[in-house]
């Protein structure tokens, strides 16, 4: 059986027939799992400095002198990193004296502290196919970002307590700005609100859960809302980007209805993490340090939003981005200030971010060229071997030679 | 009628933009999956914006041009844009208190564009000549 880190899915049921670099045949991979295993000989990053081609111990070489020449560096990304690399990235913030963070300081970090922290409660996806009978996709769009979310565990499938599937025994609730894929499956059990509106419809659907009619147009559909969250035996919510950036850093009205449900009923929140190892740095991390993402390590270890790589670019003068690109994600002024700072950046494709960077640093594709681990988005721990042979420098190998070399 | 709008851009991810990343940014796939806005079709009609043609969406941030979508169904004062190079071009690098940046979420100038849509090559470029 091999295995897909095309998402925090983490697939280990697929079957492939994978000759010449393109796939023959293939069982249970989604559509972007299959681009995931076709990606490897699409765009791949090459040994280069100041954009001329070196060998691959020059590379490291070089990256080593950018980050020991440096007073305040930042290591940035890791998502796409074994647990092993996203480790060793930790001792080497810590040899440095320097900040680590990764994309989750800017978005759902704080949902992710706070499940870590066991301040909300939580569950594994198996648990969702097993018993759950309520999901709520809360600003998530599984259906593009996890295409087998639904289908594996929280919608279409038998489990344990749910024979009867999606049919009669689950409901799926969708909350969002737009008619995504994921709601026009929900159907009925989308809820359409106003870009921002998230803090509101939480308040409308606390007053419900309090037995008070809701300031909302729609009073009937709220109030049979709240029936089936009361009514739910095993209720789960799952957090999506757009929940996160709607709520910025202000998590007291979800706190708040989490609270309420599980007073009610069991209700637990798994986060929807794009890169496939996200959960695995933030729970490194915060096994170290009791934070998930924007620690500094120069004075023992500081944790805050000055860490988190929006602003620390202002202060840092060297950065070291790993298995990420957010040239291509962060704000165009934010990406005009990453440029002009000297980077090290270690993937194993091509982006906009290598493509500043002073140093590159080629890796093999953790889960297709390489084996490791790494944690789903719902925590659970797993192993995968590699699938075909490469040449490519593991990413942990590449993290501990920078560490012996600085 | 030439002109402009104002709306409101909802960024989101799409699966067949998520294929096309996965398979190499700067093909012309990504680019076709990425660059692109979903227009109200009521709402755009007097700007003489037409499916499938190119749109500047400009504000304080950035410009970019992508392609037009137009939806049938109405929603009024609101755009959708995957979230790709190109819309981060248009969103706010203010940082909130907690370190959160709204990179879901921004207000945008849209009119219809007589050039061509912009590729990652010249975000890249944009980046680069900071
Ligand atoms: S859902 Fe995610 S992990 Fe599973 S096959 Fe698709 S891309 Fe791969």
């Amino acid at each position: 059986m091999a295995f897909c880190t095309g998402c925090s899915l983490l697939c280990d049921d697929i079957e492939v027939d994978f000759q010449g670099g393109k796939i023959k045949k293939t069982m249970n991979l989604c559509r972007k799992g299959h681009a995931h295993y076709d990606s490897l000989g699409v765009d791949r990053l090459a040994p280069a400095v100041d954009g001329s081609s070196v060998g691959i111990d020059e590379a490291v070489s070089a990256a080593a002198e950018v980050l020991a020449g440096a007073e305040n560096v930042l290591l940035f990304g890791w998502g796409n990193s074994t647990l092993a690399a996203q480790g060793a990235g930790v001792k080497l913030a810590k040899k440095l004296g320097c900040v680590i963070d990764d994309p989750s300081s800017y978005s759902q970090g704080l949902i992710t502290e706070k499940i870590l922290a066991g301040d909300f409660p939580t569950c594994t996806f198996d648990d969702v196919r097993n018993f759950a009978d309520v999901s709520i996709y809360w600003g998530d769009d599984p259906s593009s970002s996890h295409p087998r979310h639904m289908s594996r565990f929280s919608y279409f499938p038998r489990g344990e307590k749910r024979q009867r599937g999606y049919e009669e025994d689950r409901e799926a609730i969708v909350i969002d700005v737009r008619k995504s894929p994921t709601a026009q499956i929900a159907a009925d059990g989308f809820f359409k609100i106003l870009p921002g509106g998230d803090g509101e419809f939480m308040e409308a659907l606390m007053a419900t859960l309090g037995g008070k009619i809701p300031k909302v147009e729609d009073k009937k559909k709220m109030l049979n809302l709240g029936t089936k969250l009361r009514k739910a035996k095993f209720g789960v919510i799952f957090t999506g980007p757009g929940l996160a950036h709607s709520l910025g850093g202000d998590l007291a009205g979800f706190a708040s209805l989490v609270g309420r449900l599980n007073e009610l009923t069991r209700f637990s929140v798994i986060p929807s993490l794009s890169d496939y190892n996200s959960r695995g740095f933030n729970q490194t991390l915060f096994d170290k340090t009791g934070h998930v993402n924007g620690v500094s390590f120069k004075n023992g270890v500081d944790h805050g939003p000055e860490f988190g790589i929006a602003k620390y670019l202002d202060a840092c003068d060297a950065v070291m981005v790993v298995g990420s690109d957010p040239a291509a994600v962060l704000p165009g002024t934010l990406a005009k200030k990453l440029a002009k700072v000297p980077m090290v950046a270690v993937n194993s494709f091509k982006n906009l971010t290598t493509d500043i960077a002073k140093v590159t640093v080629p890796t093999a594709v953790a889960g297709l060229e390489v084996g490791g681990s790494a944690l789903r988005a719902d925590g659970l721990r797993v192993e995968f071997d590699a699938f075909v042979e490469s040449d490519y420098l593991p990413d942990v190998e590449v993290v501990e030679r920078m560490m012996e070399a600085v | 009628m030439a002109g402009k709008a104002e709306v409101t851009v909802i960024t989101y991810r799409g699966i067949f933009q998520e294929v096309e990343e996965a398979l190499g940014m700067y093909s012309e796939g990504y680019r076709d999956q990425s660059a692109l806005v979903v227009l109200d079709k009521g709402e755009v009609k007097e700007l003489g914006v037409e499916d499938g043609q190119p749109v500047i969406l400009e504000n304080g941030f950035g410009k970019v041009v992508v392609t037009a979508k137009l939806s049938e169904d109405p929603h009024p004062g609101v755009a959708f844009m995957p979230s790709s190079p190109w819309s981060a071009q248009l969103a706010s690098g203010e940082v909130g208190e907690d370190g959160i940046l709204d990179l879901k979420r921004f207000r945008a100038q849209v009119s219809k564009a007589n050039e061509a849509v912009t590729t990652i090559e010249e975000i890249g470029e944009r980046i680069r000549a900071a």
